[in-house]
């Protein structure tokens, strides 16, 4: 089920009557939201919900039996069998076909030859996700950062409470888990303050994410044979810089309104990325409950910072390299992550060069469109698919194409670019604050005429139901 | 070592997660801000604002806005309540019945518009289903079916020839055909039964209507060299249950949607087409129809009527003995041209490619005749209407010319 479909917005009512129907204890209501997330995951492919079922069990059992063991080797024993079912899960759905491809591909430079039987198989909606949050656990538990959830019922919950499930943000035990411990009723503001999120995600997605800048991207990235030129590449390029930001903080704006409507707080997962000044920045930023994931549980235990400059830079490209394959199992998204990395080191080369330097306004200016063009041209490898395709849309943006073919009309070009800029001058502009703050200081009455419009936009836009990009991941 | 987790270590009111009022800039941290170490409940702050109030007025001012929307749907653009769209999810709901139906109909939009189901099962008996898409190519669809062993019935191919006949790879069914099997997700049924009700009595919920068509064909070529969005094709048609498609009311009606519509034909315009590609085509239809045949079903083709001002785009590009023709002596297959029905002669065609949906009544009563002289699968029902003619659909003004 996807939040910006009909079918949600019925389920959704539902289980708000449900949850603040007057004759259920607190249990109940829990087992209640228990009930509903897997209707919410089954919805989109029921057997699927038997994964949910193994990620919960064996990580419940794992917790336990590691705080219960006396010696280290067997905790240690514990936390490996929740990582490898936890990881065997991901690589068998999520990378068994690229490993199989990738394996065939070396045998076959080797001389042999192998024809493998077809790796038909369908990836689990948000298995990274889930996968991930279970993770967190096991590994909290294992790094005694945390103690094991004191009931199954809380536990399971949180790893399948609808709102994060399929597409984030990805959560933690220790922040959901505390929740789930005491009665949690929503006061009327955070309802209505919740709806009023829950409008400005699916607006991000509806509207601006599939209504106007996908077809942009589309014109371009979908049109096997043309060959952009400049103005064409660059133009679909910023359109789905503007794309992936709403169609995923949609997502995560979405999310956050429904678990308030439900009275729960989940952690913010974009913080204005694009105003980012710098690539360290960017990335406290964007997907920030993934990227602290990977800090926390990969990079730091590879050495973090500190064993050294050869090490953290060695740690810094693996974590962004796995963190780009993460995202889809293709050499694109690797390439995609490799470049954050040398981003990132480069930055972190230059900080080290240049201590002293303290940027002024303009300077900061500069940066921050440095720091945005530079994440556009990874993005290139992100929506590209293929090395091919990324080398034709770059090639278009450097300007290389002899006789370029014009793709996208005027129209859409500059609406897809009204709407770019416009988020890229609220992120600049907004990236010391919170929305939070803003709307407070807003006048009511303007608030209720955007609220408005946002609605009215989403309504009769009508979404067409397509799923989240993320999902895929 | 830290205990998020537990209750009992923890204040209940960092617990509640929750906090009236915005924070100050830079206090609401992040797990950024918190590296390696458990993260705490995230504290979501509610900005201090008249909140019902405010969703009371967004109520009743979206109620408003959505009141006016629907009555400029109705009365301006002529959409009509129960008109219920098209999707991928609604073609694969009827792609899924085809397989056990007696008939099952595959094509472009032509055969789409111009085929009465009712009109066919009162003749016949038999409803057929009806899987024609809409700037598809039939040959990707007739394809399908040879590749499914469940189909067992009467195959319809309806076909324009440009479209049928079109360079292997171009126009095949795009996102209704690709895995239409897995459009049987519950949330997608669901949708799909969600939409329907609304649809039946919401008459803006169209989408050749959405916010993102109407906004871009402002672009009335602006940039030349690429086709605008202005020059695409709009809305020609309505669609009811089960599929039945028929010809929008308002291109039946002479003025600018229908000058529109006919312009977007240009869309045909071109050289002729190489003869390589008529021989690939006829090549690929007859193995279709030779695997269909083997299973014991069978195939029939119909290619419906277009006007003379179309018809002599097509015919410049794709003659009748190029194409059609070729197509039915290769595939050893039964074929109805629109050319040989005597009653489905100077039939109105408004926008020059698909019939007026009285028309599409005649023109279906006038191949389900033919069709049933053709096939032993169907038979003409005792209690059949009688036969229609161009009388019963062309306006007695133009009849008479």
């Amino acid at each position: 089920m996807i939040f910006n479909s009909l079918t949600f917005l019925v389920f959704f009512a539902m289980v708000m009557a449900i949850h603040y129907a007057p004759f259920f204890s607190w249990h109940q209501k829990k087992i209640n939201l228990m009930i509903a997330s897997y209707l919410f995951y089954a919805a989109w492919n029921p057997p699927f919900v038997i994964l949910l079922w193994i990620s919960t069990v064996v990580d419940w059992w794992a917790a336990q039996w590691m705080v219960r063991a006396k010696r280290e080797r067997t905790r240690k024993l514990w936390m490996l069998t929740s990582v490898i079912v936890n990881l065997g899960m991901l690589g068998y759905f999520k990378y068994g076909g690229f490993l199989l491809n990738n394996f065939v591909t070396i045998a076959g430079s080797l001389g042999i030859i192998y024809h493998p039987p077809g790796w038909d198989i369908v990836l689990p909606v948000g298995i990274s996700f889930y996968t991930f949050a279970t993770l967190s656990y096991t590994l909290d538990v294992y790094l005694r950062r945390s103690k094991p959830a004191g009931h199954f019922l809380d536990y399971a919950l949180f790893v399948t409470f609808f709102p994060h499930l399929v597409a984030g943000p990805i959560m933690r035990p220790t922040e959901l888990v505390p929740q789930f411990e005491m009665p949690r009723r929503a006061t009327a503001n955070q309802i209505f303050f919740g709806l009023a999120l829950l409008t400005l995600g699916l607006f991000q997605k509806v509207v601006l994410a599939d209504g106007f800048l996908a077809p942009v991207v589309e014109a371009v990235y979908d049109a096997p044979g043309k060959m952009p030129g400049m103005l064409d590449s660059w133009v679909a390029t910023l359109a789905f810089a503007g794309q992936i930001f709403c169609d995923f903080a949609g997502y995560s704006t979405s999310a956050i309104g429904v678990a308030l409507c439900l009275g729960f707080a989940m952690p913010d997962n974009f913080r204005f990325p694009y105003g980012a000044v710098g690539f360290s920045d960017f990335w406290r930023r964007w997907h920030i409950t993934l990227s602290s994931w990977l800090r926390d549980y990969l990079y730091i235990p590879l050495g973090g910072n500190r064993h050294g400059q050869a090490r953290t830079y060695a740690a810094l490209m693996g974590t962004m390299l796995l963190g780009g394959l993460w995202h889809g199992a293709n050499w694109t998204f690797v390439v995609w992550g490799g470049l954050h990395g040398l981003y990132l080191s480069i930055e972190r080369w230059l900080k080290a060069r240049f201590k002293g330097f303290t940027p002024g306004r303009v300077s900061m200016l500069g940066l921050a469109l440095l720091t945005f063009l530079l994440v556009n041209i990874t993005w290139v490898f992100f929506r590209a698919r293929t090395f091919a395709g990324a080398g034709v849309v770059l090639r278009g943006m450097a300007g290389m194409q002899a006789k370029p073919d014009l793709l996208i009309p005027f129209g859409p070009m500059i609406i897809a670019m009204v709407i770019v800029s416009a988020i890229f001058g609220t992120h600049l502009t907004m990236r010391n604050t919170t929305l939070e703050a803003v709307v407070e200081r807003t006048p009511s009455v303007a608030i209720a005429g955007i609220w408005t419009l946002l609605l009215f936009a989403v309504i009769i836009e009508q979404g067409q139901g397509s799923a989240f990009i993320y999902f895929a991941f | 070592m830290p205990s998020s987790i537990s209750h009992s270590d923890a204040h209940k009111a960092e617990l509640r997660g929750v906090r009236e009022g915005a924070l100050p800039a830079g206090l609401r941290q992040t797990a950024a801000n918190r590296p390696g170490q458990a993260q705490p409940v995230p504290t979501r702050d509610i900005p201090t604002q008249p909140w019902v109030k405010i969703g009371a007025a967004v109520f009743v001012a979206v109620t408003l806005l959505m009141t006016a929307w629907e009555w400029n749907a109705r009365t301006n653009l002529g959409l009509r309540a129960g008109d219920l769209d098209d999707s991928s999810q609604a073609w694969a709901e009827q792609r899924r019945l085809a397989d056990a139906a007696p008939v099952a109909i595959v094509g472009d939009s032509r055969i789409l518009f111009d085929t009465d189901l009712a009109r066919f099962q009162q003749m016949t008996g038999v409803r057929p289903i009806q899987t024609a898409i809409v700037g598809s190519n039939a040959r990707a669809l007739l394809e399908s079916y040879a590749n499914d062993p469940n189909f067992h019935g009467l195959l319809i191919v309806g076909l324009a020839d440009l479209s049928y006949f079109r360079p292997q790879g171009v126009g095949l069914g795009g996102p209704y055909l690709k895995n239409f099997e897995k459009n049987d997700k519950p949330s997608q049924l669901t949708a799909l039964w969600i939409d329907r009700f609304l649809q039946r009595y919401l008459a803006f919920m169209d989408s050749d209507y959405r916010l993102s068509r109407l906004l871009p064909r402002l672009d009335h070529g602006w940039r030349k060299g690429v086709d605008s969005p202005y020059e695409d094709v709009w809305k020609l048609s309505e669609t009811f249950d089960h599929r039945q498609t028929f010809m929008w009311h308002r291109i039946e009606t002479p003025g600018y949607l229908q000058k529109h519509a006919r312009y977007a034909w240009n869309l045909f315009k071109g050289p002729p087409l190489p003869a390589f590609i008529a021989r690939n085509v006829v090549a690929r239809s007859a193995e279709a129809v030779r695997r269909i045949r083997a299973r014991g079903g069978d195939v029939v083709f119909i290619r419906p009527p277009s006007a003379p001002e179309l018809r002599a785009v097509e015919d410049g590009r794709l003659p009748r003995s190029k194409g059609w023709d070729l197509l039915i002596a290769g595939t050893h297959a039964q074929g109805i041209h629109a050319d040989d029905l005597p009653q489905a002669q100077r039939l109105v065609v408004p926008e020059w490619s698909h019939l007026s949906r009285k028309c599409a009544t005649v023109f279906t009563d006038a191949y389900v005749r033919k069709l049933i002289q053709l096939t032993p699968r169907l038979k003409l029902r005792a209690d059949a209407p009688p036969p229609l003619s161009r009388a019963d659909c062309v306006p007695q003004t133009i009849a008479s010319l």
